[in-house]
C-alpha cells in the first residue's frame, strides 16, 4: 500500500487522469400510470373502495359504473352513450351538491336510464325529494327518455382504507 | 335454452294429445315429437278414445303487450314494510306519518313542476329530435298561437291551446269589425267558456294548489278515473258564475243559437257549482255535509235556476237538448225544489222530456237521478230501487257510483237500517270488475266502509276488503282517500276483533297502507285494555312518538291513565316509568321554537305515581312540587303511593318534605300521612323534631285549597 502511493508519486502528472469518465445513462421512457388511482399519503385521507382500487381491477375486485349494450360486437352508440355519462354526472353533482358519497352507477335497460345514486343526509328528505323530482324531469325531457333516480342515504362517506 | 325446449315441447304434447292427428303441427328446428306416432302415421295408431268428431282449432291468443308483467305482479303479494311505491326504498327518505308523506309527496311534484317551468321557459335546449320513434310527451308544449291577424282560424286555434282570455277578446274584435264567426266555431268558444267556468285553464298565481283540483283542463274528467288527489278544507274560492260573465254575455250576442249553444250554457251553469260541492262533499270530514250545503246553496242558488230558465228557452226554440244537458239538469233538481215530492216530480218531468225527445239516457243519467234522490229523503229510498230496476231494463250495468248512492239513501242518518240492501251491494260488487265511469265512482269504497263501521259488522268490512283486492278495484282509492278507508276498518277492527288479530294487521298495515289516526291510537289503546295487555303500552308509544302525536293533550292523558292505573310487575313498571319521563320532556321547554305543553292536574298526578311505583324517588318529588305551579292538589292516593315510594327506597326525608307540602295544602289527609310516617319510617331524632313541628291544622299560610281547583277524583 505505502509502496503504491509512492510509486504514484512518483509519475509524470501527464499521466494522472481519472479513467472513469461521467456520462449520461438513460434507458427508455416508464411513466407511472396514474388513471384513477389514490396515491399513497400520511394516512389520514379516508378513500372509498371505489377510489381505493385501481383501473385494472375493474371486473376483478370492482364492477362497472356505467353500464349499457354500446361496447357489444355490432352495436352502436357508445360515444353518445360515453358523452351522456359526463354530462349525467356533472348534472347529478351539481343538483345534489356536496351531497354525493360516491360515484354514480348508471344502468341502461333498453330505454330506460336508471341512475343509482348513494347520497349523505345533509338536506332535509322533502329538500331531497324536490330535487329527485327535478332531476327526473328534467333529465327525461333532455335526453328523451324515462329516467328514474334511486337514491339511497348513508349518514357518512364509508371509508374502505385510509392512504 | 333447455327451458325454451321443454316449454315448446310440452306445448306440442298437450296439443298433439289434445286435437288428434289430423292438424298438422307447427314445426320448429328444434321440436321434438313427445309421442311416438307422428302425424303422417297417426291416423292408424289412434287409441280408440279419440272420437271421430271434427276438431276446432282453438283460435290463436293474443296477448296484451302487458300481460307478463301483470301475470308477474299477481305473483308478489303486497310487502308489509315498504311504504308507498312513489316514495325511495330507504330509511331517511321513507315517510313514517301522514304529514310527512303528503309532504314529501308535494315537494316531488313541486321538484317535477320546476323543471316543466325550466322546460317552458327554455324550449330551445329541449326540442332536438333523436329518439326514434319520437316521443312527444317529453318535448316542450307549443303554446304559442301560430297565426297572426285577427280571423276565424287565429280565434280557432286559440280556443285548441285553451286560451281563454285571447280568444274572448278575439271574438269581440272580430264580432266588432263585422267579420262573420260561423256557429261551429261559436259553440267551440262558449264550451271552452263553460268548461272553464270564465277562470282561466291553469292559474298561475295559485299558492299551494294542488294540481289535480285546479286543472279542469283533463277534459275527458268525466271519464277518466281520478288520479291521485289531495282534496283538503273547503274550497271557497275558485270557478264562480259571476253575472253577466263572458259566457253569458256572448250567449246574449250572437245572431244565431242552436241546441247545441243551449246545452252548453246550460251544463256550464251547472257544472261551476257543482265542481264546489263535490269538492266539499268528498272531503267533509270536519264539517257535516249539511252545514256545507247551507253555505253553498245560499251563496250559489242564482246559476240554477238560470239553467232550468234556459232549458225552457231552450224548449220555447223547439231545440233537443241532448243527454249531457239533460243529466245536468236533473243534477240541479235538488237545488231548484224545497219539498222531497217536488223534487221527485221535477225530476220525472225531465226523464219524460228526454223520453218524449228521444234522447237515449245513460249510465251517467241514472247516476244523477240517483244522486238527487239522495236529498230526497224517505222518497228517495223507494225510488232508488225502482231506478236499478230500470237500468236492468235498459241493460245499462250499475257504476260504482250507482252504488254508493245506493248505499248513501238508504243509509244516511244513525237511524236503524231499514234494509239490507249492504249485503246485496257487497255481492254485487264482488263479482264484477269495475272501469270508473262516473267521477262519484271514487267514494264508492270509503262510504261502504263507513256504513260498515256504523253497522259494527266486521265480516262486511272482510268481504269488501276482498272487493278492494279484485282486479282494478285499487285504483278507486287514492293516497288521501285510502287513509280514510284503513284508518275506519282499523277502528272498526279494534272494536270487535281479538287482540292477537288486531295486533297482526296493524303490524301488517301500520306504515305501508296507512298512517294511524290519533283515534287509531286510542282505539288500539282500549283494545289493549280490554284484552289485559297493557305491557305492550311502550311499544304503542314509541309509535305515537314517530306518528309525531306525542304533543296531544288527550292521547297524553289516555296513555298515563291506562299506565297508572294498577300495579304491574316490575320490568313493566320501569318501562312506564321511561315513558312517563318522556310525557314530562313534552311538557318541559326544550330548544328555541318549542312551546311546552301544560299540565294538567291527572296527568301530573299520573306521573308522579308511575315514577313511585318504578322506585325513582327523586323524579318522584320534581314532580310533586309542579302542583303547587299549576295550582292543582294532588290526590290521596298519589301521595300515598309516594309514600310508599318513599318507604321502599328508604328516603325519610322525601316523606317529611311530603308531609309538610300536604300540611301546607290543608289537605285533611296529610294528619294520616303523618302518623303513618312515624309509624313506618325509622326517623332520626332530628327528622322526629321536624314532623312534629309541621303545622297540621290547616292554617298556613300558602294554603291553596279554596281558591284553587281540587284534583280529587
Amino acid at each position: 500500500m505505502a509502496a503504491a502511493a509512492r510509486a504514484l508519486r512518483v509519475l509524470p502528472r501527464a499521466l494522472r487522469v481519472p479513467s472513469a469518465t461521467r456520462q449520461l445513462h438513460s434507458s427508455p421512457v416508464c411513466l407511472k400510470a396514474r388513471a384513477a388511482r389514490v396515491r399513497a399519503g400520511r394516512g389520514d385521507k379516508a378513500v372509498t373502495y371505489e377510489q381505493a382500487h385501481a383501473p385494472h381491477h375493474i371486473g376483478h375486485r370492482k364492477g362497472w359504473l356505467s353500464l349499457h349494450t354500446g361496447n357489444l360486437c355490432g352495436e352502436a352508440g357508445a360515444a353518445q352513450r360515453a358523452i351522456e355519462d359526463a354530462f349525467l354526472r356533472r348534472f347529478l353533482a351539481g343538483t345534489f351538491p356536496g351531497l354525493l358519497a360516491d360515484e354514480l352507477v348508471l344502468k341502461r335497460r333498453g330505454n330506460l336510464l336508471v341512475v343509482c345514486a348513494l347520497l349523505g343526509r345533509a338536506l332535509p328528505p322533502h329538500k331531497l325529494y324536490f330535487l329527485l323530482g327535478y332531476a327526473e324531469t328534467l333529465l327525461g325531457n333532455f335526453y328523451k327518455c324515462p329516467v328514474r333516480l334511486e337514491l339511497q342515504t348513508v349518514p357518512a362517506r364509508v371509508p374502505y382504507k385510509y392512504l | 335454452m333447455a327451458a325454451r325446449r321443454a316449454g315448446a315441447g310440452c306445448w306440442q304434447r298437450a296439443l298433439s294429445l289434445g286435437l288428434g292427428r289430423r292438424c298438422r303441427l307447427p314445426r320448429g328446428p328444434d321440436s321434438y315429437r313427445s309421442s311416438s306416432s307422428s302425424p303422417a302415421l297417426g291416423k292408424t295408431v289412434d287409441n280408440s278414445q279419440v272420437t271421430q268428431e271434427e276438431i276446432v282449432l282453438p283460435r290463436r291468443k293474443t296477448w296484451d303487450k302487458l300481460a307478463v308483467l301483470q301475470t308477474l305482479a299477481s305473483t308478489v303479494n303486497r310487502d308489509p314494510t315498504a311504504a308507498h311505491y312513489m316514495f325511495q326504498d330507504d330509511p331517511f327518505l321513507m315517510p313514517r306519518n301522514a304529514a310527512n308523506s303528503r309532504l314529501y309527496s308535494l315537494s316531488k311534484e313541486s321538484g317535477k313542476n320546476a323543471a316543466k317551468y325550466i322546460i317552458k321557459n327554455f324550449p330551445q335546449y329541449f326540442d332536438k329530435t333523436f329518439a326514434e320513434p319520437n316521443i312527444p310527451c317529453l318535448m316542450p308544449e307549443a303554446l304559442t298561437p301560430q297565426t297572426e291577424g285577427m280571423s276565424e282560424e287565429a280565434l280557432r286555434e286559440r280556443i285548441h291551446l285553451r286560451m281563454v282570455k285571447e280568444s274572448v277578446d278575439m271574438f269581440d274584435q272580430l264580432l266588432q269589425a263585422g267579420t262573420p264567426v260561423s256557429l261551429e266555431t261559436t259553440n267551440s268558444l262558449l264550451d271552452l267558456l263553460c268548461f272553464y267556468g270564465d277562470g282561466e285553464p291553469t292559474p298561475e298565481k295559485e299558492p299551494e294548489e294542488k294540481e289535480d283540483l285546479e286543472e279542469p283542463g283533463v277534459n275527458a274528467s268525466e271519464q277518466k278515473a281520478p288520479k291521485r288527489q289531495f282534496q283538503r278544507g273547503s274550497r271557497s274560492s275558485g270557478p264562480r258564475w259571476r253575472e253577466n260573465n263572458h259566457a253569458e254575455r256572448i250567449f246574449k250576442i250572437i245572431p244565431e243559437r242552436n241546441a247545441h249553444s243551449y246545452c252548453t250554457m246550460i251544463r256550464g251553469m251547472v257544472k261551476v257549482k257543482l265542481f264546489l260541492t263535490a269538492g266539499g262533499f268528498s272531503s267533509a270530514f270536519e264539517i257535516s255535509h249539511s252545514q256545507r250545503l247551507f253555505i253553498f246553496v245560499f251563496l250559489q242558488h242564482g246559476a240554477y235556476s238560470k239553467a232550468y230558465d234556459m232549458y225552457i228557452d231552450l224548449l220555447n226554440e223547439r231545440h233537443k237538448a241532448d243527454v249531457h244537458a239533460f243529466n245536468a239538469l236533473i243534477r240541479a233538481v235538488p237545488y231548484l225544489k224545497e219539498r222531497f215530492v217536488e223534487r221527485w216530480e221535477l225530476t220525472k218531468d225531465l226523464l219524460t222530456h228526454m223520453a218524449q225527445q228521444k234522447v237515449q239516457p245513460t249510465l251517467l243519467t241514472f247516476n244523477s237521478v240517483l244522486k238527487s234522490l239522495r236529498r230526497c229523503g224517505g222518497v228517495g229510498r223507494t225510488m232508488s230501487l225502482f231506478v236499478l230496476k230500470e237500468m236492468e231494463a235498459l241493460d245499462i250495468e250499475p257504476s260504482l257510483a250507482s252504488y254508493e248512492h245506493l248505499l248513501s239513501v238508504h243509509y244516511k242518518g244513525v237511524d236503524a237500517p231499514s234494509s239490507d240492501i249492504i249485503s246485496e251491494v257487497l255481492n254485487e260488487v264482488e263479482n264484477r270488475n269495475f272501469t270508473a265511469q262516473d267521477p262519484d265512482d271514487a267514494n264508492f269504497f270509503t262510504t261502504a266502509m263507513q256504513v260498515c263501521c256504523d253497522l259494527k259488522d266486521i265480516k262486511l268490512a272482510y268481504q269488501l276488503n276482498k272487493a278492494l283486492e279484485k282486479g282494478d278495484n285499487w285504483k278507486f282509492l287514492d293516497v288521501d282517500r285510502s287513509n280514510g278507508y284503513w284508518s275506519k276498518f282499523f277502528s272498526l277492527l279494534c272494536m270487535m276483533e281479538q287482540i292477537e288479530v288486531v295486533l297482526k294487521w296493524y303490524k301488517e298495515m301500520s306504515s305501508s297502507l296507512f298512517y294511524p289516526t290519533p283515534k287509531n291510537i286510542l282505539d288500539l289503546l282500549q283494545a289493549l285494555d280490554a284484552a289485559n295487555q297493557l305491557e305492550m303500552i311502550p311499544s304503542v308509544w314509541e309509535d305515537v312518538k314517530q306518528l309525531g302525536f306525542s304533543r296531544r293533550q288527550d292521547l297524553l292523558e289516555e296513555f298515563l291513565s291506562l299506565m297508572s292505573r294498577d300495579q304491574h310487575p316490575s320490568e313493566i313498571q320501569l318501562a312506564f316509568a321511561k315513558c312517563a319521563e318522556e310525557i314530562k320532556a313534552v311538557h318541559e321547554p326544550a330548544g328555541p321554537g318549542q312551546v311546552p305543553l301544560e299540565w294538567t292536574g291527572s296527568a301530573l298526578g299520573h306521573v308522579v305515581v308511575l315514577f313511585s311505583r318504578a322506585g325513582r324517588t327523586q323524579d318522584a318529588w320534581n314532580m310533586m312540587e309542579h302542583f303547587q305551579k299549576i295550582n292543582r292538589i294532588p290526590t290521596d292516593k298519589v301521595m300515598d303511593e309516594f309514600l310508599n315510594c318513599a318507604k321502599q327506597t328508604n328516603c325519610p326525608d322525601e316523606a317529611i318534605k311530603m308531609v309538610k307540602l300536604a300540611a301546607s295544602l290543608g289537605l285533611p289527609l296529610s294528619q294520616r300521612l303523618k302518623s303513618r310516617t312515624e309509624e313506618e319510617f325509622e326517623l332520626s331524632e332530628t327528622q322526629k323534631k321536624a314532623l312534629e313541628s309541621i303545622k297540621w291544622d290547616g292554617d298556613s299560610s300558602d294554603s291553596d285549597s279554596d281558591s284553587s281547583d281540587s284534583d280529587r277524583e
